[in-house]
This record gives structure tokens, sequence and C-alpha cells, in this order.
């Protein structure tokens, strides 16, 4: 299907054609179409996109954690070849936190506060079949593992502080040994220094374990630090895929480049804010054809009829008219 | 710690100088000699030198103020609250106490049977919210909850005392049984059921309408998120993660329900010619004894002072946040 | 201020009344509630029209006790005086003095949580003291021990504004002593309205402390007041009822509390007289459910995150 395709072992994960929808009393909205994608053991990929573009109803997805109004209404997801049952919660269950494990935002909320974060840590252990004291000592030595001192393993959440909160859901992450963490924007709640210590945790952590790593994220400034593969999403669906080299050397979306822009570079003075003109669509009022033209500089006729397939280019995916017939280089630096 | 206790401890107090203030006012608001009030008013005869001997015991030939207050104050501490009007020649005090135990088995037993069915249920109906048990429950608890007590008693009576004929409803006791024995035991408990039902009724309606909304807050957390991300049952993320934060407001809300408990309590007696404080406060009212009635107003301030620090305190074991 | 900002106003806040209208009325219970509250609104307005004037012991015409015919269709009570008449008045009074308690507790409440929340520091400390002996004794005991030294206080003959002096002081008391926790939510509320920046432009535009209270922060909490008051409706009718029960109502003007009281005492209970107890308590009952279920349903559409019901 892509250039990973020629590797032999087969990927870890592998989602195609996956569309959910969010049911309310009267109709139902589509949150992700047509989601496909690969990724193999101890690979990191980013999923960017503004809020509402569905990177974290397709993490929830294949995580088996969809909320209870949502539906699953096309395509699969496969793990290590087999059919995973994303929709059905009694079926997920052995595979949470064993197989895939989440960091979620937020660790003050995502943390319960009644309860001590030694005890929190160990007991996904003791529930996928460790005794109570193994899983004591495992949760004790994860929490030295992300630099929590030993004396305040047996702390209440609301006694730490935000970056070592956030340390102690990253430990909590690996406690089972998952094959795939999936950071739900794992550093945004945090302050700049507490988000690069943080993020350097967690990709010493990958690197140290093999963990394929799903990072969801809005701000691609974090991605090039920290992942192998990006991929953009736009209004439910993925719009760009490539490596973080690529993306960032040669965006071949409109959308992507204008992400790119607006990073803040440092040095660059007045033109340090550029947003991205126009508001991203809601579930409810999606644009026809491509769902970016309204915002799109190099918006064309077809764009506002037809939405465009995502196809291999080169060596990464992109779903742009643009990109439909002509070579790749031309064509962008035309319309740059 | 210290410091939150101290803060609890001013609260308190503060709420039972209240209570002592409204009561030395009053009892002044009134027309009439002070002293002949004491004595039980216009209403029987005293002599001359028995209302000297009460001016002086009382302090109220001296200034109202600081003389009278303080005297009022150091009686009140002292558990002196005067005589009764109608049950004349006793002590506001003994007769209260006489009557405390029978109180205190209606509600303590109503409350325990609330909170248990209450909390239960609502937690239930919190939890699998929308479903056909939360509709159905949610309904009843809401028409319980707007029924004054008293009047679901007097349903209660209709139908399981005149109608039936299974269940006593008047009274605590039968005649000729003989009073500690274990029959007697059985019998009180026998006319205890409807005046209990009653209140714990209406008390349910209550509680479940708090632990529903308590346990649908819960269920939106962050943190039932993880714990279903990490592989728990529906009913391990119901018992170890979910119940004990929602148990949180539910602590507070019922502790501080005890006044209302006690007020809905009164007019339940009433009903059942329970002989407890209800009954007392039913008899104060009617013959306006004022001494009795003050007597009983301190003692639901006391109560729900109680009431109130042993909610923190369960809420300071139930929840590590206030331990700093 | 541009005359077209105030029209783009006027015109925002008409449509955001429109479309809270539409949400409240589509709310089922809050339809049950309004269907119930119109009922009884009609029937007290007009009692005389609908069962004729008040029946006395005099004047009344049916057997002791009768139960319930072609006649009475409620039964009779025991002097045979109608029930049907003697609910139908009960409802004027017993709605008269929670409305009116409502009222007295709402300005106070209003009063008391705006002065403590705008003002801050030492009036806040004191003021929320205050507040909170009143939120931990519930206002029917202090009601207890309050109405009838008012009552001798006032002596019990004529009529004060059209009520006799008993019904006069249970409104009063009422409203006195039930407005805690209303005062409690209007000071949360105006504390994050103090934060807003159009509080700072009228204070630099000049206005004083009371102006910027009743036109700047007032109109903001309407919906606190509103849903709350429903509430406190629905507990003013019950400690009304409580209060007349245990016999501090009046017999001459007698609401359901008053009825349920006269029954007890009559013994209706333990004859079975299930109509007699049975018709105020029904209006009790449903009235105050229509209030709480208003309540909800006003702060359900103000504040849907946290619903109470469903």
């Amino acid at each position: 299907m892509n250039n990973r395709s020629q590797n032999t072992a087969p990927p870890l994960l592998k989602v195609d054609g996956l569309a959910v929808d969010y049911a309310t009393s009267a109709i139902s909205l589509r949150a992700i179409n047509d989601v496909s994608f690969e990724l193999r053991a101890g690979e990191a990929v980013a999923l960017v996109g503004e809020s509402g573009s569905g990177k974290t109803t397709t993490a929830m997805a294949i995580a088996g954690l969809l909320s209870p109004n949502a539906r699953v209404v096309g395509g699969e997801v496969r793990y290590r070849g087999r059919p995973l049952p994303i929709d059905d919660d009694a079926l997920m269950r052995p595979h949470r936190w064993s197989e895939t494990s989440v960091i979620f935002q937020g660790a003050m909320n995502a943390l319960n506060p009644v309860h001590r974060i030694v005890n929190q840590i160990a007991e996904p252990c003791i529930l996928h079949g460790m005794s109570r004291g193994e899983a004591l000592a495992r949760a004790t030595e994860l929490l030295a593992l992300v630099g929590i001192p030993a004396d305040r393993c047996s702390a209440y959440p609301h006694q730490l502080s935000g970056g070592m909160r956030q340390r102690v859901m990253i430990a909590m992450a690996l406690a089972c040994r998952p094959s795939i963490v999936i950071g739900d924007e794992p550093t945004t709640a945090l302050d700049v220094i507490n988000q690069a210590q943080v993020l350097k945790l967690l990709v010493d952590l990958r690197t140290r374990f093999n963990l394929a790593l799903i990072l969801i994220t809005h701000d691609l400034s974090v991605v090039a630090e920290s992942c192998d593969r990006v991929m953009i999403m736009y209004s439910g669906r993925i719009v760009e895929d490539g490596t973080v080299a690529e993306i960032f050397a040669e965006p071949k979306h409109p959308y992507t480049r204008l992400l790119i822009d607006s990073i803040p570079t440092p040095g660059e003075g007045k033109r340090m804010l550029r947003p991205i003109p126009g508001d991203p669509p809601t579930l409810v009022k999606r644009p026809s054809g491509c769902a970016f033209h309204p915002r799109c500089p190099s918006a064309m006729e077809i764009c506002t009829t037809e939405a465009p397939h995502l196809k291999q280019f080169g060596k990464g995916r992109v779903a742009c008219h643009l990109h439909d017939s002509l070579p790749a280089a031309d064509k962008v630096s035309a319309n740059a | 710690m210290s410091r939150r206790i101290g803060g609890i401890l001013i609260r308190a107090v503060m709420t039972l100088l209240m209570v002592a203030t409204l009561n030395f006012v009053l009892f002044r608001v009134i027309p009439g000699d002070p002293a002949s009030l004491l004595l039980g008013g216009a209403r029987i005869s005293v002599t001359a030198e028995q209302i000297e001997a009460q001016r002086q015991t009382w302090g109220l030939d001296k200034p109202l103020f600081p003389d009278q207050v303080i005297d009022y104050l150091s009686a009140t501490l002292r558990g002196d609250f005067g005589f009764s009007f109608k049950f004349r020649g006793k002590h506001v005090a003994d007769l209260i106490l006489e009557r405390l135990p029978a109180t205190i088995a209606l509600v303590g037993l109503a409350q325990v049977i609330a909170v248990l069915c209450g909390v239960m249920l609502g937690v239930y109906a919190g939890w699998r919210r929308g479903g056909a048990v939360d509709h159905v429950t949610t309904g009843i608890s809401l028409a319980l909850y707007s029924t004054p007590s008293f009047w679901l008693g007097m349903l209660l009576v209709v139908v399981f005392s005149t109608a039936l004929r299974w269940l006593p409803g008047y009274g605590a006791s039968s005649p000729g049984v003989i009073v500690g024995s274990f029959a007697w035991l059985l019998d009180y408990l026998w006319h205890l059921a409807l005046p209990v039902l009653a209140v714990a009724l209406g008390l349910i309606g209550q509680y479940v309408v708090v632990a529903r909304a308590a346990m649908s807050d819960v269920v939106t957390e962050d943190y039932m998120v993880t714990a279903r991300a990490k592989g728990l049952t529906n009913r391990q993320m119901l018992m170890g993660h979910a119940f004990r934060n929602a148990m949180l407001p539910i602590v507070t809300l019922v502790s501080l329900n005890l006044g209302y408990v006690v007020a809905g309590a009164i007019t339940v007696e009433a009903v059942f010619a329970w002989p407890g404080i209800g009954g007392l406060t039913v008899e104060a009212l009617n013959a306006r004894d004022y001494p009795l009635l003050q007597g009983i107003f301190l003692l639901l301030g006391v109560s729900i002072v109680i009431a109130n620090l042993m909610a923190d305190l369960i809420y300071g074991v139930l929840d590590p946040r206030v331990k700093q | 201020m541009s005359k077209i900002n105030v029209l783009s106003r006027s015109r925002l806040r008409a449509r955001a009344i429109s479309g809270f209208l539409r949400h409240f009325i589509g709310h089922g219970g809050a339809q049950l509630g309004l269907v119930c509250l119109g009922f009884f609104l009609a029937v007290a307005a007009m009692p005389d029209t609908l069962v004729g004037p008040l029946e006395t012991a005099i004047t009344a015409t049916g057997d002791f006790l009768a139960p319930p015919s072609r006649l009475h269709y409620l039964g009779t009570d025991e002097v045979g005086r109608d029930v049907l008449n003697l609910v139908v008045h009960g409802a004027r009074i017993s709605l008269t003095i929670a409305l009116l308690a409502t009222v007295i507790s709402l300005v106070v409440g209003t009063t008391v949580g705006i002065t403590a929340g705008y003002f801050g520091g030492l009036a806040d400390v004191c003021l929320m003291r205050v507040t909170d002996f009143f939120f931990v004794v519930p206002s029917f005991v202090l009601a207890l021990v309050i109405t009838p030294v008012a009552l001798e206080a006032m002596g019990a003959g004529g009529e004060i504004l059209g009520f006799r002096p008993s019904l006069f002081v249970i409104i009063v008391v009422i409203g006195l002593t039930s407005w805690a926790f209303v005062a409690r939510v209007i000071r949360s509320q105006t504390l994050s309205l103090k934060e807003r920046t159009f509080i700072d432009r009228a204070r630099v535009a000049g206005s004083s402390n009371t102006s910027i209270m009743l036109r700047h922060i007032l109109p903001n909490l309407v919906p606190q007041v509103a849903a709350n008051g429903a509430l406190v409706v629905a507990n003013a009718i019950y400690i009304e009822t409580s209060l007349s029960f245990l016999g501090l109502g009046d017999p001459l003007q007698p609401s359901w509390g008053t009825l349920l009281s006269l029954a007890q005492r009559s013994g209706a209970a333990s004859v079975g007289a299930w109509w007699y107890l049975g018709a105020p308590g029904v209006c009790v009952l449903t009235v105050s459910l229509a209030f709480v279920l208003i309540g909800n349903a006003l702060d359900d559409t103000f504040n849907p995150r946290r619903r109470v019901i469903p």
C-alpha cells in the first residue's frame, strides 16, 4: 500500500477505512471518515490537527475508548493481524492497557483524587494478572523510572506538581508493558520547561522500551523532536501523511503548509504569529467537496464539488486536487 | 489541618451563640413579665415571693446587658432552661431528656434506612443514567421529595392501620406490656414501623436526587475514562473509582440534612402521637409553653452543630485533599 | 454606546430569550410543571366563581365525614363542609402565602448575596456568617419558635393587608428564614460577574456602586434568581403546610396545611376518611412538584452541563 509494505514484518496496527459517527438525539454526525494508516512496532506517529479535526476520535477508536454515543460505521482496526473489537467494551477489556495504553491530557483530572498514585499505577497490573506485592513493586520501580522520588510514591495527586503528575501518567501508561502508547496532548497543560522535560522523558522511554507512540497534538513544533512520521488531519480525514523530514521540508497539502508557516520561529520578529485565516469546519456544517477549500489559498473549481482521495505521493500520501495529475514538485512550487 | 478544625469549631460556636441569642431576644419580646412567664405565665396564679425568687435566680432585676445576657448564657450552659408552663414544676431539661430516646430511635432508624436505600438507588440511577431504572426511580423520588412526610404518614395510617389493620398507627406501646422486656422491645418496634417508614420515604426521595446528581457528575470525570482505559469492568469502575468520589458531596448533604430530618420527624410524630420531641413540640406549641419551645430549639441547634462537625470529620477521612 | 450597538444588543437579547424559551418549553418536566401550576393558579384566582364562598360550620350542608358523592365530589369534613370547597379556597391561601414568602426571601437573599459578593471584605465576612447560620438551621425550625412569639406579640385579632395575623406572621417568618440558599448562589455568581469587563467599564464611566449593582449585576442574575426562586416556592409550601399542620395556621383562612391539621384532629386517618386528608395532600404534592420540575428545567436550560433531572 505504501512504502512500508515492503517491510517483511506485518504492521503492529492497521487501520483501514475507519469511520465513526456521533449520534445525538435527532441526527448523527460523522466525526472521522475513511481513516487508513499503519503503525509499525516502535514507530512514533504524530496525529496533528485543529480541535474537531477527529484526531482524538481516531486515537480513542484505536484504544476502544469511544464514548457511548459514538458508533463505528465503517472500516476496521487490526492489531498484529487480528481484527480488534473496538466497539465491544467487554471484548476490548483484556486488550486495554496491556497492549494499548493512554497518556491523558491534564493529569490532574485524569488521576483519581482519592487514591494514592502508587496504587493507581499498580491497579492495572493487578487487573492483568500480577499479585498485589508484585504490582506495588512494579509501580514503585516505574515511578523511579520517571523520576519521582521514592518518598513521594504514596502521595495523592493533588500533592504533586503539574509536571510530576504528568510523569505519573507516563509511568502508569507503561505499567503493563504495552506495545502502543497513545499520548493525547500529553504536554499541553504544562508550562514550557515542564513541557520540554516531559517530552524528552517520553522520547527516551519510547526508544528504551521500543514502544509504538501515537502522539496527538495541535502543535507541530512538538512533533519534530519526538516523532518519525506525521499525519495531518482536517475535518475528520487524513489530508497528508509523511515522514517528519518530508513534511517539514516539503509540505504538499496547502493546509500543512499553513500549519508549518504558523509555527512561531524565534528571531523572525514581527511575523511571529500567522494564524490560518477562517474557522475550522464544525461537524454540523461541513463544506462541500474538499472541506478545506473555503480557507485554502489555492482552491480550484473542482475543490468545491469533489472531495479529494488520499493518494500515494512520493514517499507519503496526500489528499489534494493540486496533486491529482501533475508531478509533485512543479505543482507545489507553481502554487506556492 | 488544625486551621481547618479551628475554623469548623468557630463556625459551630457561632451557630450555637446565634441560637442562644435568638432564644434570649424572643423571650423578652413576649409581652408580660419574664419572671411570671418563667413560672407559667399569667395562666396560673403564683405568689409574689415565687416571682421574686425567680427574678433573683435569673437576675431579671439587673440591667439587660451585660448582666442578664451573662446570667442567661451561664444558666443555659448549666443546662438550666427554666420550668415548663404546661408540665408545671418540671424542668424543661428533664422533659426533653425524657422524650429524647423515642425521637433518636425514630430519626436514627429512618436516617439509616433512607441513607442505605436512597444512596444506593441514587448512585445506581446516576450510574445508569437515562435507563429505565433511572427514569422510574427519579420520578418516584421527585414525588416523594415534594410530599410532606407527615402526609405520607397519614396515608400510611389510612392504608396499613385503618384499612388493612396490619400495623399500629398510634402511640408507642400496647397496653399491658412490661417496659424493658423483650416483648416490649418487639412491641415498640412494631409501633415504630409506620412512623419510621413515613420519615424514611421522604428522605429517600431527597437522597436519591442528591446521590444521582453526585454520581452523574462523577461519571463525566476524566479519571473515569482512565479507569475504563485501564481495562476495569463496569463494576470495578463503580466500586473502585466512582463510588468514593460520589460519596463526598453525599456525606456533606446527608449530615447537613439532620436539621431537616428532625423537622420532618416533628410533624410525623404529631401524626402518630409518638412520644418524642416532636410530640412535645406540638404540646408546647398548643400551650404556648415558651421555655419548653426554646429548650427544644436549643436542642435542635446543638444536634445540627454536632451533625455538621461529624460531616466535616468524615469528609476529612474520605477526601485526602482537605488534609493539607 | 452607539445606537446600532444598542439595537443589535437588544436583538441579541431577544434571540437569546426566544432560544431559551424554545429550549425550556421543550423540556418535558417543564411542560408538566407549567400545566399543573397553571391549573392551580386559575383555581386560586377565582375560588368564589368555581365553588361559591368559603363554607363554615354554619353554612355547611353535608353530612359529617361523608365520602365522595355526586353532591360532594370530594366528600365532606367533620362538620359537614364540602372538601372541594375548602381545597379550592385553600389553594388561594396556600399559593399566596408561598409566593409572597418567596418574594421576601428572594429580595433578602439577593440583597445579601449581591452586597456580600460586590463589596467583599468585612461586609462579606459578616453577611456570610449570618447566612451560614440560616443555612444550617432549617427555616422550619426557626419558624417554629419565632411564629408563636410573634403571634403573641401582635395579638390574634383583625387583619393585616387582608391576612389574618397568623398568616401574615407565617409569610414574613418563612420569607425571613429561607433566604440563605439564595444568598449563597447569588454571592458566588456576583463574584464571578464582578471580574467581567463590563463592570469595570461601568465603574470607569462613573457609575455609583448602587447603580452598578442594580443595572449591571442584577439583570445578569435573573437566571439564578428564577431557577432558585422556583425551588424556594416549593420549600415555602412545605414549611407553610408543616407549620399549619402543627396548628399555627388560621382556621378562618384555612390553607391546605390547616385542612390537614383539621383532618388530623378530627381523626380522619383512623376512621379511613381518605378524601378529607387526601385532597389537600394531593394539592400540596402537585403544586410543590410543579415548582420543583420548573426549577430543575430552568436550571437545566441555563446550565445544561449540570443536569439534576432528566
